[in-house]
């Protein structure tokens, strides 16, 4: 490191004015307030301390640092160009490389000309976010641990090409026709080449077979790195003492070769896990980047979550995650703690209760006490139980792994029965042949089978918007013959739509509409958001006066009383514009009529009983009742198809719902199920998943994630729709990012498609194994062909994986995601 | 023939200096982002 963030800071401290200046007027005189608020935000970067959490220091260039960011919205290669014209653009950055691949970028900029706020600023204007990439060190560390494969990979082969030349004029020549100066050139040659070979690409299996050695384990890496050694050093003695025990055959061209397709394989491998490793990191930065602290004197500042410390006070407000595990001291909200603890309704708390970081704040601003703060939290641990889902192996790989092991010893046994049965008629003949099986019997084609397959399935999933969160779960959704669906999110949108309205007499449909809307729209709850987005939608076709009419009502005195509804003390429809208290004010507020108003249930608006297969929701006013609203769901437009895709498969298909029966039938007859059952609390709906599964179904359940954890969780293979929440996701093996149904079926069919391939590798590696220990023993095998049938068989195995991360096998994935080529 | 002598030994010494262009190339990240360089070619400015 040339500079320390020290030697800098004298020169930031002066130009950090100046960054703060610009950045200022930008959003002033162009943008509205959330934008202002988001520069704030992008402000707090313009601190050494919060910018080295994500930037280096740039070696060999004073005063320069390296950001790594992760950008959001990109979505081709077309993009990167764009953001880095858009990037190279701003004063002071020197350089700037974006990744389409992995949607991160790397800037450098001076910190003497600008600040990380003013070229995310620029981000911004092109049309992106640019986002602080926290697992900056995480992604740095897989991108060495990859160029450093590849650098294995390329010496490797480069060496293995000019030995295999070097190799040829001794295998086409006759036994006369080389003299014996010029053979000993070419061997000279050959193994100043192999040493880089040895040297440095047979590092990684050197290095493992050391490692177990020393703790007494075994592993597939000890025969190979054995073999690979004692080729080494009969070669080198072949090489320099001809006259030697060991005779004058060299093998350079059997390790070279031998080394390179090895090292292919694992890199291969090594690819197939950083690219689901990458998909999994987006969805896992959810924290959010600020929080608004108390200081000493009792005002609010903006900081990074980073500052945060145990025992800070910090306001959240509605709609926020929380930062850090506390307990609440003012207000009163419910909260969203699905992800954490897989309560998926919301959750009310009051002062005195704890929350937890990741939780969503629903309902209204509250004062927080950090007690927990980064790893300590339970966030944090789950995020970390996410990441080693990834990583876990399938049972299948673990049987392999079990069985490795008996068999390992085995192998060296026979090797070394093999070399002192040869070893009288000749030594050099002997040790080939105990390295041929060391090398021929490698499990590692056994060992690569499953999780080759599956990973390469999970890197294709995830790219196509579904995650993998549990490897295991490819093998059972193979085997699943009955798939379970929630109706509420998963056979229908979110969203409701308005089917019919009832009125009291002399009582207009807008009119209600309007009062309801007004109420409504200060509430997160389902229904209140359909009713506000309904109004919207209205007052949107009738033109900019209803919009403006619509905007206009205010209530006073609102509070929401759980489980019943929302109740405003008044209401009345203040005209837009200027502000109420300034001289130009128009027509004075408008009462709607008289208050109190409530918005809810049945039995809080005293509404009149009405028997209706959909959701209702009330307005009542001092009189009592004024109207009802039904509302009706809407089906997902894909459901019927995806569902006729599903029972082709032969799957069979029920429907398993909390809301009323005569909704759900209506619903599952539109999408084509005939097994439908309504008024399903969570537990009859894990009870009926039991049943199927005590009868001898193999059961999937796809919900939406907000009221199914425990089904979930019950039933052999599971789905969650990831749009919704977010946060609901952990309980799932699968999550659709991109709440598109039509994921499901092509989840079903990879994952077939999948374990056909486990199967036929398993098959492969078992039956080349069983064929050529035999002939290796007996010497009918040299270690060249050993080497090669046991690299090719590792490499048949992982692209015989690779066909499965190919374009999908209906397609079906790839139809609802068009590819963008241009933006 | 005896140009051999000559030429193996310079040979050796060519792979080590290819190798040395292959760490270059590499180390600058030139096969991480094969897509977005093929696209480049493509944009009028």
């Amino acid at each position: 490191m040339t500079s320390l963030p020290g030697a800098v800071s004298p020169t930031l401290s002066v130009s950090s004015k100046e960054a703060l200046v610009s950045v200022a007027q930008e959003p002033d005189s162009r943008m509205p307030a959330p934008a202002a608020d988001d520069a704030e935000r992008l402000r707090l970067l313009d601190d050494p301390q919060e910018w080295s959490a994500f930037s280096q220091p740039e070696k060999g260039q004073d005063g320069c640092w390296a950001s790594s960011v992760v950008f959001e919205g990109m979505h081709c290669a077309a993009c990167a160009i764009t953001l880095e014209d858009a990037l190279r653009q701003v004063p002071g950055v020197q350089s700037v490389q974006v990744s389409s691949a992995s949607h991160r970028g790397r800037v450098v900029w001076s910190a003497g000309h600008t600040r990380p706020s003013t070229w995310m600023q620029a981000v911004r204007q092109a049309g992106y976010r640019a986002l602080p990439a926290n697992d900056a060190q995480a992604h740095e560390r897989r991108r060495q641990e990859a160029r450093r494969m590849v650098w294995r990979v390329a010496v490797a082969g480069l060496c293995m090409m000019q030995v295999m030349m070097y190799a040829t004029p001794e295998y086409v020549s006759g036994p006369e026709d080389m003299a014996d100066d010029m053979r000993s050139l070419l061997r000279w040659a050959s193994w100043v080449l192999s040493l880089p070979v040895m040297l440095f690409s047979c590092k990684p299996f050197l290095a493992s077979a050391w490692h177990d050695l020393r703790r007494r384990q075994i592993s597939m890496d000890l025969p190979v790195a054995l073999g690979m050694v004692v080729t080494f050093v009969v070669s080198t003695l072949g090489t320099f003492e001809p006259e030697g025990p060991f005779g004058a055959e060299v093998y350079f061209d059997s390790l070279t070769m031998f080394v390179f397709f090895l090292l292919t394989g694992r890199w291969l491998e090594l690819r197939l896990r950083d690219r689901t490793a990458g998909a999994l990191e987006a969805v896992l930065n959810r924290l959010p980047d600020s929080v608004r602290r108390r200081t000493a004197s009792g005002d609010w500042e903006r900081v990074s979550i980073r500052r945060l410390a145990v025992g800070d006070v910090i306001e959240v407000a509605a709609g926020e995650a929380f930062a850090g595990d506390g307990r609440i001291l003012e207000g009163h909200t419910q909260v969203d703690e699905a992800l954490l603890t897989g309560e998926s309704r919301p959750l009310g708390r009051s002062v005195g209760e704890g929350v937890i970081a990741g939780s969503h704040n629903l309902a209204a601003p509250v004062v927080v006490r950090i007690e927990q703060v980064g790893a300590a939290t339970r966030y944090a641990q789950i995020v970390a139980l996410m990441e080693s889902a990834a990583t876990a192996k399938p049972a299948m790989a673990q049987m392999v792994d079990r069985l490795a092991r008996p068999f390992l010893i085995t192998v060296l046994i026979a090797s070394l029965g093999a070399a002192l049965w040869w070893w009288p008629s000749s030594p050099a003949h002997a040790l080939m042949v105990a390295v041929a099986v060391l090398v021929v019997t490698c499990p590692c084609a056994l060992s690569l089978a499953t999780p080759a397959a599956m990973l390469a399935t999970a890197g294709a999933l995830a790219r196509g918007g579904v995650l993998v969160r549990r490897l295991q779960a490819l093998q059972s959704l193979a085997a699943v013959d009955t798939l379970v669906f929630d109706k509420t999110g998963t056979l229908t949108r979110d969203a409701f739509t308005l089917a019919a309205v009832h009125l009291r007499e002399g009582m207009d449909e807008d009119q209600a509409l309007q009062r309801a809307a007004a109420l409504a729209r200060h509430s997160l709850h389902p229904v209140s958001r359909a009713l506000w987005a309904q109004a919207r939608q209205r007052a949107e076709l009738a033109g900019q006066d209803a919009m403006a009419a619509l905007q206009a009502w205010q209530v006073q005195g609102l509070e929401e009383r759980a489980g019943q509804g929302l109740q405003a003390q008044s209401m009345a429809a203040v005209p837009e514009g200027p502000a109420p208290d300034s001289p130009l004010a128009g027509a004075a507020p408008k009462p709607a009529g008289e208050g109190p108003w409530r918005l809810g249930s049945a039995a809080f608006c005293q509404a009149p009983a009405r028997a209706t297969a959909h959701l209702q929701v009330h307005l009542a006013d001092a009189r009592g009742w004024v109207a009802s609203f039904e509302l009706q769901e809407e089906v997902r437009p894909e459901a019927a198809r995806v569902m006729r895709q599903l029972q082709d498969l032969g799957l069979q298909l029920q429907v398993l719902s909390g809301d009323a029966p005569a909704a759900v039938q209506q619903v599952a007859a539109a999408v084509g199920i005939e097994a439908a059952r309504g008024g399903c609390v969570p537990q009859d709906k894990l009870d009926a998943v039991r049943a199927l599964q005590a009868r001898g179904h193999v059961v999937g359940m796809v919900g939406d994630g907000l009221n199914d954890g425990p089904v979930l969780a019950g039933a052999d293979v599971s789905f969650a729709l990831g749009q919704a929440v977010p946060l609901a996701q952990a309980k799932s093996d699968f999550v659709l990012i991109g709440g598109e149904l039509g994921a499901v079926v092509d989840t079903v069919l990879r994952s077939r498609h999948t374990l056909r391939i486990v199967h036929q590798n398993l098959a492969w590696s078992l039956a080349y194994n069983a064929a050529c220990i035999p002939l290796a023993v007996l010497g009918y095998l040299p270690a060249w062909a050993a080497g090669l049938g046991m690299a090719l068989s590792s490499l048949l195995v992982v692209l015989n994986a690779l066909r499965l991360s190919g374009a999908a096998p209906l397609g079906a994935g790839q139809a609802a995601t068009p590819i963008q080529l241009t933006r | 023939m005896d140009i051999l002598y000559l030429l193996i030994p310079l040979s050796v010494g060519l792979v080590f200096f290819i190798l040395g262009g292959l760490w270059w190339a590499i180390h600058r990240g030139q096969f991480e982002d094969i897509e977005a360089e093929g696209e480049r070619i493509l944009r009028n400015d």
